[in-house]
Formats: C-alpha cells, structure tokens, sequence
C-alpha cells in the first residue's frame, strides 16, 4: 500500500515535472507518516481542551444562577416602579385638564376679548399700511405685529399694550382730519431721495413745493408723481403749503391716489404715436411732413405771385416777372393784330400760365384724401390684431385686445390730425392759386383795354 | 361778480370734460363766425362802396358797346364778385373741418376709454366717464358749429349771387 502510494506520488511528479506540489500540502510533514504523527497529536490536544473548558463551565455554573435570581429581582423591582409612574402620569393628565377648564372658566369674555383684539390689530395694520398717515408716524406696523403674535399666543397682553391699539387708531382717525406740514424723505423720479417738508391733507394726498406726492404701501416711502396734474391744480396745492391758517383752495383726490394714479398711466404723446405701429409713422412722419413741406413751398411762391400781380394791375409799366405782366406783354408784342385773333392769344397765355400756378396743389389735395384712408387702413389691420388675441385668449380679458383696438383708434386719430390742417391750409392756399387764375381769366382782357383806351386817348 | 365766476368755471370745467379737441372745436366755431361776420359787415359797407364807385366809373364812359367797353366791364364784374366771394371758401372748409373734428374728438375719447379698461378693467365704468364725455362732447360740438356755419355758409352764398347778379344788371351796355 505504502508502495503504491509511493508509486502515485512518484508519477504524478515526474508527469507534472513540479516540486510545488509536494511541498504545499503539509509544511511541517516530511512524509505521510510524520503527518499522521502530527493529526494525532492535535486531536488530543483538542481533547485536553475540551476537558478544561468543561471543567470551567461547571465551576460556574452556581455563579450564573446568582446572576439569573439577581436580574429577575431587578425586572420585578422595575415593573413596580413604572406601574407608579404610570399612575403618576395619569393623576397628573387629570390635574391638568382639571386646571384647564378652570382656567378656560376664569378667562370666559376675556377669551373673546383677544379675539377681537387679534382681528381689530389685524385690520388696523391693513388700514395704516396703505394710509398715508404713516409717513409721518413710521414704525406703527411692528408694534401691531407684536400685538397680534401675543394675542395669537398663550401669553396674555398687557393692559398698556390693549390701551395702545386703542391710541393707534384713534389716532389714525384724529389725523385723517387734520392738515398738517412734518418733514420727510421725498424720493423723486431720477431717484434722488432728499429730507423736504412735506404736506398732509388728511388721508388723502401728500404734497411738496407744490407738486402732488405718493404713498407707496409696498416700499412704505414717499415718492413725487412723474407726472402731475394741470397747473391750476398744482397752483393750489402750492398756494397750501404757502398757506398758515384760515381757509384755502386745494384740489383733492378723494380717491386717496387712485385718479391721480391713472394719471401716470396715461401714455404721452409720443407713446401714443408708438401704438399707431407702422401705418401711424406713415402717416405722422411720411405723410405730414411732406404735405406740410408741400404747403409751405406753393402757400410761398403764390404769395410772392399774388404780390406781384397786385402791383401789375396798379402800375402802367408791363413787368415780365408775373403771370399777369406775361399776358399783358402778349397785348403789347401784338398790337396790330384784330380783337378775335388777341383774344385767343390771350388764352393761349393764360393757359400757358395756370399750370405753375396750380403746381403742388392736386397732390396736396391727395394727401388731405390719403391720410384719413390711411387712418381707417390702420383701423382695419388693428381689429384684425384684435381678433386675433381674441381668438387665441378668448374675449374675457380687455388687457388683451387693449393693444389692436389702441391700434385701431391711434391711426384714425393720426389720419385725421394729419388730414385735419392739410385741408385747411389748401383752402388757403387754392384760395390764393384761384385769385391769380381768375385775375388772369377774366381780367386781364379788361386790362388790356384799359391800357389801349389810355393808349387812344393819348394820342 | 360772483355769477361771473361761476359761469366762468362752468365753461373752464365743460372745456376740460371735452379736452383739447374740443377747445380746436370751438377755437374752429370761433373763426367761421368771426368771418360769417365780417362778410355780413363787409356787404354793408365796404361792397357798396365798391359797387357805387364801379358804377359811377361805368356810366361816365362815353360808350358802352365796344370790345373794349365789355371786357373793361367784365373785368369790373369779377374784381367786385372776387372781393365779394374772398373768404367764402374758407368759411365752407370750416364747416366740413368742424364735423371731422368731432369724429377726431370721439376717436380720442374712445382711446382714453379703452386705456382705462387696460388698466382698471371692463368693470369699472365710473372710471370710463372722462373718457366717454370726451368722445361725446366735441363730437356734439362739432356738429352744433357744423350746423350752424352751414346756414350761414349757405345764407352768404344766396347773397353773394344775388349781389354779383344786382350789379351785372346795374352794368347796362345799351344806353
């Protein structure tokens, strides 16, 4: 067997060609034999261990039992002390709500009162924080805030702190009647912020150095209005400030702010043009100025004409520099010729005249024709805006069509306005175009007549 | 003193419920009747001034028949109709002006009222008001003068005719 063993060890190292193998399996056995020696070895020192271990768990087993009685004394003792506690807790849960129906009795009406308190607070603070009034008292909100987080607490408030709410507004309501100058931080438009008096009229508006101020609730400062209201009105609100006693005028917004608000809403001139869009600058900054620019060059050469044939029809002398002297001087190149044939030479004249006279004047009429169009064009594509925000948001917001229907109405605004002189002034100026050609139609064969019977009768 | 006041802060106020246009509008009345006037003055005084020196000046040629005497006469006819129609035009300007004006007047105001329910919403039409009588007023303005200048307008112009054809008829050729 040995032999055999031998045998197979012997192969397998000589088939795998390695010492590794032997050497791994056991390094302390040189042979099979020695590692036998070592296994019984170890399991008779397992056994001498197994052998004391024994011997130590039954010494102390006696020790353990002492231990268990000692822990089981301890839960009992435990047990006790919570079914005491336990009986403590609940004593006291019943002492507790004992005391607070006592105390929810003693409160009664003031429980009520608090409730109050917290509401009138509540609705003071509302009141005074878009009141005016508290620009001249700054900091009443953080004691209305105190009170109300004491009235909403446990805690009671004191009978000053009661007494004070009562003070705050009546005070509000003493100085709603009272007109009265204090100083303040005025912020103006630019943003400059400077210490100036300022004036109260009651809770209704501030002013300073005569112009109308405003009560910003949500920056709790005073700021002047960009834009004020007409001048007589401005002049009473600095005839107020100037004014020590007795009675004087003053324009006041009853609306504590609202109207004059919607005066700053309103857009000036020049955001007004905006919304008129492309066909409103058309209209304002193409059209007007060329009509204007057409006015002014044909109203000045027929007023220089108009003087000059003035001063043809009074003097003797022919004078080419005129639509006039022009036909005169015909008369004067064909003074042989017979009536009939004059007569048409005349004509012929005058007719070689009106053209320049009425030059400029057709296309000022266009515009006059043109601009109101334009307007109504306008018209048109800003309702067409206008149904379209209406069809994608629907007709419940205004704010919403506002913009095509500003649209709509600025250019028909603008068409006219620009339409509006444009007529007028062409009036004038065909007026002018017309008293020449008619000079010239009608009179300067009369003229002509004059002259020669001058003409006969001096010679 | 006192009633002066009042009528006079009546009208300031009516002016600035109506707003700019409507002072346009009355500044445009103002003008149409300040020349409906001074025409109506102008046929009492300075046209028969006129007609009478013409006439005079006829009747003292010594003949009435030649080409030169019709054309003189033409002439005289139509410096005298020309003097007598200067402003007529003008006058009727002003009447087709005052109507458009008042469109211009409602178009305004309706603006105004669009911006304020742009801001305060369709809900509030106290606030609409301003707006509303500003559209309402000139636009009533305007027709008032629009009426009134077409009478007028239509008065000077029967009498206009009526005068260039008196004195063609004072201008006899035969005699």
């Amino acid at each position: 067997m040995r032999k055999l063993v031998s045998v197979i060890i012997a192969v397998a190292m000589a088939g795998f060609g390695s010492t590794a193998f032997a050497q791994s399996a056991a390094p302390e056995a040189k042979n099979l034999d020695e590692l036998l020696e070592l296994v019984k070895q170890g399991a008779y020192q397992q056994n001498q261990e197994n052998k004391r271990r024994e011997r130590e768990f039954v010494e102390q087993k006696s020790q353990q039992a002492t231990l268990l009685a000692n822990a089981r004394n301890t839960q009992k003792q435990e047990e006790r002390r919570s079914d005491r506690l336990e009986a403590e807790f609940k004593a006291n849960e019943d002492k507790i709500s004992k005391l607070e129906e006592e105390l929810s009795h003693e409160l009664g009406a003031l429980k009520e009162l608090f409730g109050v308190l917290q509401q009138v607070s509540g609705d003071a603070k509302a009141v005074f924080n878009g009141s005016i009034i508290s620009a001249q008292f700054p900091g009443r909100e953080k004691y209305l805030n105190d009170l109300i987080a004491k009235a909403s607490s446990s805690e009671l408030p004191t009978i000053d702190e009661i007494a004070g709410l009562w003070f705050e507004v009546q005070r509000e309501m003493t100085e709603s009647g009272k007109v009265v100058k204090f100083n303040a931080d005025v912020q103006y438009p630019s943003g400059e912020i400077e210490n100036k008096e300022v004036v109260r009229v009651g809770t209704f508006n501030l002013i300073s150095g005569g112009k109308y101020l405003e009560w910003r609730a949500k920056y709790q400062n005073i700021a002047e209005l960009p834009r004020q209201p007409k001048d007589r009105f401005l002049e009473t609100a600095a005839g107020l400030q100037a004014a020590d006693s007795g009675i004087a005028p003053f324009a006041l917004d009853v609306s504590r702010g609202t109207i004059l608000g919607l005066l700053i809403q309103d857009p000036s001139i020049l955001e007004r043009i905006d919304q008129g869009g492309i066909i409103g600058y058309i209209i304002i900054y193409g059209l007007g100025p060329l009509s204007l620019l057409l006015i002014i060059v044909s109203g000045l050469t027929l007023l220089v004409t108009r003087g000059k044939v003035k001063a043809q029809i009074r003097s003797d002398e022919v004078n080419e520099n005129n639509p006039l002297g022009r036909v005169l001087s015909v008369y004067d190149n064909n003074k042989s010729v017979d009536v009939e044939t004059l007569e048409l030479k005349l004509d012929e004249a005058i007719l070689k005249e009106t053209p320049s006279l009425e030059r400029f004047l057709t296309m000022i009429k266009v515009i006059a024709a043109v601009a109101p169009l334009m307007g109504l064009l306008g018209t048109v594509t800003g309702m067409i805006n206008t149904f379209q925000s209406m069809t994608l948001f629907g007709t419940g917001d205004p704010k919403l069509m506002a913009g095509g229907i500003s649209q709509a109405l600025v250019t028909t605004v603008l068409g006219i306005v620009v339409a509006l002189p444009t007529i007028f002034l062409h009036s004038i100026v065909a007026g002018w175009s017309k008293d020449i050609i008619h000079t010239l139609e009608e009179q300067s064969a009369g003229i002509i007549a004059v002259h020669a019977e001058q003409g006969q009768k001096g010679a | 003193m006192y009633e002066l006041i009042d009528a006079f802060e009546n009208v300031r106020d009516f002016m600035e419920k109506g707003g700019p246009v409507l002072t346009a509008i009355f500044i445009i009345i103002f003008l149409l009747w300040a020349l409906v006037f001074e025409r109506m003055m102008y046929f009492r005084t300075g046209h028969r001034k006129q007609v009478n020196e013409v006439m005079a000046s006829w009747e003292a040629r010594s003949e009435r028949t030649s080409w030169y005497a019709t054309q003189i006469r033409e002439a005289m006819i139509s410096q005298v109709t020309m003097d007598l129609r200067s402003n007529l035009s003008l006058i009727k300007t002003l009447v087709a002006i005052s109507p458009l004006m008042g469109l211009l007047g409602t178009v305004w105001g309706m603006i105004e009222v669009f911006d304020v329910m742009a801001i305060l919403g369709s809900s509030n039409v106290k606030a609409m008001a301003a707006g509303v009588s500003k559209a309402t007023i000139p636009t009533m303005a305007g027709m008032v003068g629009a009426l009134s200048g077409v009478f007028a307008s239509s008065y000077l112009e029967g009498r206009m005719n009526k005068e260039a054809e008196l004195l063609e008829d004072h201008l006899t050729k035969d005699h």
